[in-house]
């Protein structure tokens, strides 16, 4: 997945969980062969050849991925979106390489979660219109945290965590009997000394991050990140960062790239419809957050260069 | 008794004492800054597996066997970079020096992470 995977596993027997870590490991990386966007073996990049074409016949692993991925995009009226692939490959965040207005508009009708189509009786899916592409990008490490988490508890192991980069599911609590302590990564962190603006207490939940921070550039003034709108093509602006908790990380990696693209008004109002827990940070430095996440988290220091709204 | 009575009721012997104090209260807090452990850790961790734990404030330099080879890492004023490393990219070397967080490299299987001693300020896992 091109990113730093952490399993930390609570057992009384070390062969015993070093066996269920290996295999939670080897959970992520055929989940890892079965998405990536960037190899021609995955059964994404099957499907994105044959858009427009025809159906391909994939894993339910996948299938359950995409399941999950159009929910998230009608609850959040396509904020979040797995087609944004033709849109998202223009930019190169690394290079500092933004496109042109035209080739966005010209890209743009190709990106829309409604011409994604499944078909879970015969496990295919198939993309409408030809030029189509699925980046899963924004889901994949979420659901590989989970997929771990579960094979770990398969296993007999009690409590852990998985951290897949920033996608983090928590189960079970500490030896010390305390539930699981997450920072979360400050989004204009001056050093490394101020790196964490908070931390939050966690027990089988899961939490993830989106920020504009992550992968960006600056040119012109301008912040140019990995974080688009699906229905325009640029950046997403109101936000600096989204943290979402919830059960599944499937879930809180793909809720905090939407709800970070609706930004902090619509997007608050999402996540009371879905019972979900989340923090915003919006492009004001105000904090919003849901009402049950105020006792569980402590700012630090860090923090004070935000306000609460 | 105003200051003024009080300075000019003072001899020049008095007013070297306070200054030999401030001075020397002030050096104390300096000697504990820069002197004394910090508290902080350097971890090393090899193939998934804790290899050293060292104190941050005393510099030397040290090699790891990794599944590619040697990585050399020194650790000099409170700081921590990676030297020389078998891997291709070179990532851990060109991140340079690191006060606090970590420097990993991959290919080589190794993660160098600077933190405190005191566990209540840590955190299992960081988000964002």
């Amino acid at each position: 997945m091109d990113t730093i995977v952490t399993i930390t596993a609570v057992s009384t027997a070390r062969d015993s969980a070093e066996k269920a870590i290996d295999n939670a490991f080897s959970e992520i990386r055929k989940l890892e062969q079965l998405s990536n966007f960037f190899s021609p073996d995955s059964e994404i990049s099957k499907i994105n050849r044959n858009a427009g074409i025809s159906e391909v016949k994939v894993s339910p692993d996948i299938i359950a991925l995409l399941e999950k991925a159009l929910y998230v995009s009608e609850k959040t009226a396509g904020a979040f979106d797995v087609t944004i692939g033709p849109v998202e490959r223009l930019y190169d965040f690394h290079r500092r390489i933004k496109p042109q207005e035209d080739e966005i508009r010209k890209n743009l009708p190709l990106v829309n979660y409604k011409n994604l189509i499944i078909d879970r009786n015969r496990s295919t899916v198939f993309l409408q219109k030809k030029g189509m592409l699925i980046d899963p990008g924004g889901i994949t490490k979420g659901y590989a945290a989970d997929r771990a988490a579960d094979v770990l508890r398969e296993q007999g192991i009690k409590s852990g965590i998985v951290a897949v980069a920033g996608e983090i599911r928590t189960f079970g609590l500490k030896p010390d009997g305390k539930p699981w302590k997450i920072g979360i990564k400050n989004p204009r962190a001056k050093d490394q000394e101020d790196d964490i603006m908070a931390t939050i207490e966690l027990s089988d939940m899961a939490i993830s991050t989106s920020g504009d921070y992550e992968r960006f550039f600056i040119a012109d003034g301008k912040r140019y990140h990995h974080l688009l709108d699906p229905r325009t093509g640029h950046s997403a602006g109101g936000c600096k960062c989204v943290s979402i908790i919830a059960k599944k990380g499937v879930f809180t990696d793909s809720f905090a790239t939407g709800i970070f693209v609706l930004g902090p008004e619509k997007g608050m109002k999402v996540l009371e419809k879905l019972g979900f827990d989340g923090i915003i940070i919006d492009s004001q430095d105000e904090i919003h957050m849901t009402p049950k996440i105020r006792g569980k988290i402590e700012f630090k220091k860090t923090a004070e260069q935000y306000h609460f709204s | 008794m105003s200051l003024r009575k009080l300075l000019s009721s003072t001899t020049s012997a008095d007013r070297i004492l306070f200054l030999l104090l401030l001075l020397l209260s002030f050096s104390g807090i300096l000697f504990v800054r820069e002197v004394l452990p910090g508290g902080r850790t350097v971890q090393i961790e090899v193939n998934g597996r804790p290899a050293y734990v060292l104190p941050l404030d005393k510099d030397r330099a040290l090699t790891v066997e990794g599944p590619l080879g040697k990585t050399l890492i020194e650790i000099k004023d409170r700081r921590v970079r990676v030297t020389e490393s078998p891997c291709h990219n070179k990532l851990c070397i060109q991140q340079g020096w690191v006060r606090s967080g970590t420097i990993i490299c991959l290919p080589n299987r190794v993660v160098i992470t600077v933190g405190d001693h005191d566990k209540s300020t840590t955190v299992d896992a960081t988000t964002g």
